[in-house]
C-alpha cells in the first residue's frame, strides 16, 4: 500500500506541475502537429499509392509517436536533477514507486497524444483501419512500452553530463525491437488482421521491461 | 586529546543538560572515505551521535561538510567506512535511513510551479503522515503557504527546508548550513524548533564554517582532520564531547 500510494503522489504531482509549466505537453504536441502536417502535405493521400500504404503509412505513424516521446519523455527525471528536487525525492519516497509514478505519467501522456494524434493521421494520409480495435490495443501497448523504455533511458541520462546526445543512443537499442513489433502489428490492423504471435512478443516486451526498469532503476537511482 | 578535539559544554539551548551517559548511541560513522575526481575530500571520518546529542562539525570551506551531511543523509555513497543508524534498537540501512532523517541544505529544492504548501503536501504523502504538522510548521515560520516555492525569498525559501525537514517528526535531523539567509526571527524561530527537537530525545547533526550561537555536546573539525591527513598522519578524525561520550 505504501508504494502504491507513493507511485500514485508521484504521478499525480507530475501532472500538476506538468499541467502548470506545460513543458512536455508543448513539446509534444508542437513536435507531433509539426510532423504530421509536414508529412500529409508532403505524402497526402495521393502522395503514397494505394499498394503501398499499408506498408509505409505505419511506419512513418510510429516514427512520429517515438521522435515526439523522445522530444518529451526525457525532461522526466533531467527536471528532477537540473532542479534539486531529486534529493528530496530521494528522501521521501521508494525508488520503484518513484519510476512506476513517472511510468504511469509517461504512458498517459503518450495515450493522450496518441487519441489526438492517430483519428488526425489517419484522416489527413486517408488511411482506412480494418481492424479498429486491434489499433487500439497496439498503440495502447506500443505506447506503454516506449514509455516505459523512455523513462527508464531518461532516468540513466539524467546522471550524466551529455544529456542531449546520450539519449537517443541508449534509447535506440532499447526502442528498435519495440518499433519493429509495433509497425508490424499496425500493419496487420490497417489490412484487418493481427498476428497473435507478435502481439504477445508486444506484451511479453513492456512486461519485462516494466519488471526490469522496476529492478534496475534503483540501481540507477541510489547514489 | 589530538589537537583537533575541542570541549564545548553540553547545555541545550535551553538550559536543560544532557545525559549521554545513559542513552543509547544513534548514529556512527567509521573511517569515511570520499572524494571527487581523484580529489579526497572526506579522509577516514569517525563519529558518534547520541539521542539528544548535537554535533557541530565545522571546517573551511571544501573542507568536507556538506560531503560527510550527504554520506550520512544516504545522498552519497561514501568509497569506504561505515555508517549505522539505530532507531529503536534497530539497525537501519541507507535506503532505511534517507526515511527516518531530516535533511536542510543548500542543494535542497522545491518544485517551483507548486506553493509550499502543495510542496509539503506531495512530500507528506509519499511519507504516509498527515500534512497538518507541516502546515503548522509553514505558519509557526512564517511561510506564505500558498505562494510558489519558485516566488519564495532565499530566508523564505530556507524557512521551507525546515519545515520539509520536521514535517515527519524524524529521530535524525542532518543540517549543512542551517541558518543561511535566515533574519534573526528566523535564526530564533529555527533555533527553537531545534531545541523542541533535541528535547525530544532525538539527535543533530550541523555542518557550518562559523561557530554558532548553538550549545554542542560533540564538535568535528575537518579542517583539522585535513591538515592531518595532508601531512601524512593517519587519516582518522574523531567526534568529540565534553567527556560523557566519545
Amino acid at each position: 500500500m505504501i508504494w502504491l500510494r507513493q507511485a500514485l503522489a508521484v504521478l499525480a504531482k507530475d501532472w500538476r506541475t506538468e499541467l502548470r509549466t506545460r513543458h512536455a505537453l508543448h513539446t509534444i504536441a508542437l513536435f507531433a502537429v509539426t510532423t504530421l502536417v509536414t508529412v500529409s502535405l508532403a505524402l497526402g493521400p495521393a502522395g503514397v499509392s494505394s499498394a503501398e500504404r499499408t506498408t509505409t503509412l505505419p511506419v512513418i505513424l510510429w516514427i512520429i509517436l517515438l521522435f515526439a516521446a523522445a522530444a518529451g519523455l526525457p525532461r522526466s527525471f533531467v527536471a528532477e536533477e537540473e532542479g534539486h528536487t531529486a534529493d528530496a525525492l530521494r528522501l521521501s519516497a521508494l525508488p520503484s514507486a518513484i519510476f512506476a509514478g513517472k511510468a504511469a505519467f509517461s504512458i498517459g501522456l503518450l495515450w493522450g497524444l496518441e487519441l489526438l494524434l492517430t483519428p488526425l493521421f489517419l484522416a489527413m494520409m486517408d488511411l482506412p483501419v480494418g481492424a479498429p480495435a486491434a489499433l487500439v490495443l497496439i498503440l495502447l501497448l506500443g505506447a506503454l512500452g516506449l514509455a516505459v523504455a523512455s523513462v527508464l533511458v531518461a532516468a540513466m541520462v539524467a546522471q550524466a553530463r551529455s544529456r542531449g546526445a546520450l539519449f537517443p543512443v541508449l534509447a535506440f537499442p532499447l526502442l528498435l525491437p519495440l518499433l519493429m513489433m509495433a509497425v508490424e502489428l499496425t500493419r496487420g490492423a490497417v489490412v484487418g488482421g493481427l498476428d497473435l504471435n507478435v502481439l504477445q512478443q508486444l506484451v511479453l516486451y513492456d512486461a519485462s521491461l516494466t519488471v526490469g526498469g522496476l529492478m534496475l532503476f534503483p540501481v540507477i537511482w541510489n547514489p | 586529546m589530538p589537537p583537533h578535539e575541542s570541549c564545548e559544554r553540553p547545555v541545550r539551548p535551553s538550559g536543560t543538560r544532557y545525559t549521554s551517559a545513559v542513552s543509547p548511541p544513534l548514529l556512527i560513522f567509521r573511517d569515511l572515505v570520499h572524494g571527487f575526481g581523484g580529489l579526497p575530500v572526506l579522509r577516514g571520518v569517525s563519529g558518534r551521535v547520541a539521542t539528544g546529542e548535537l554535533l557541530l562539525v565545522r571546517g573551511a570551506n571544501g573542507s568536507g561538510k556538506s560531503t560527510l551531511v550527504r554520506c550520512l543523509a544516504g545522498l552519497l555513497r561514501p568509497q569506504s567506512g561505515e555508517i549505522e543508524l539505530q532507531v529503536d534498537g534497530q539497525l537501519h540501512d541507507s535506503e532505511a535511513r534517507r526515511q527516518r532523517i531530516g535533511w536542510v541544505g543548500p542543494g535542497l529544492a522545491f518544485y517551483e510551479s507548486l506553493t509550499a504548501e502543495e510542496n509539503l503536501g506531495f512530500h507528506a504523502r509519499l511519507r504516509g503522515i498527515e500534512p497538518d504538522h507541516g502546515l503548522a510548521l509553514l505558519r509557526d515560520l512564517g511561510v506564505p503557504a500558498h505562494r510558489a516555492a519558485g516566488a519564495l525569498s532565499s530566508g523564505m525559501l530556507q524557512r521551507l527546508r525546515w519545515s520539509f525537514a520536521l514535517q515527519h517528526r524524524p529521530p535524525v535531523l542532518l543540517l549543512d548550513e542551517p541558518f543561511q539567509n535566515l533574519d534573526a526571527a528566523g535564526e530564533e524561530a529555527v533555533q527553537a524548533l531545534l531545541s523542541a527537537h533535541l528535547e525530544r530525545g532525538s539527535l543533530a547533526v550541523v555542518a557550518s564554517p562559523i561557530q554558532l550561537g548553538l550549545s554542542t555536546d560533540r564538535v568535528l573539525d575537518l579542517t583539522d582532520i585535513s591538515a592531518h591527513s595532508a601531512a601524512g598522519e593517519r587519516a582518522s578524525g574523531e567526534a568529540t564531547s565534553d567527556g560523557t561520550g566519545s
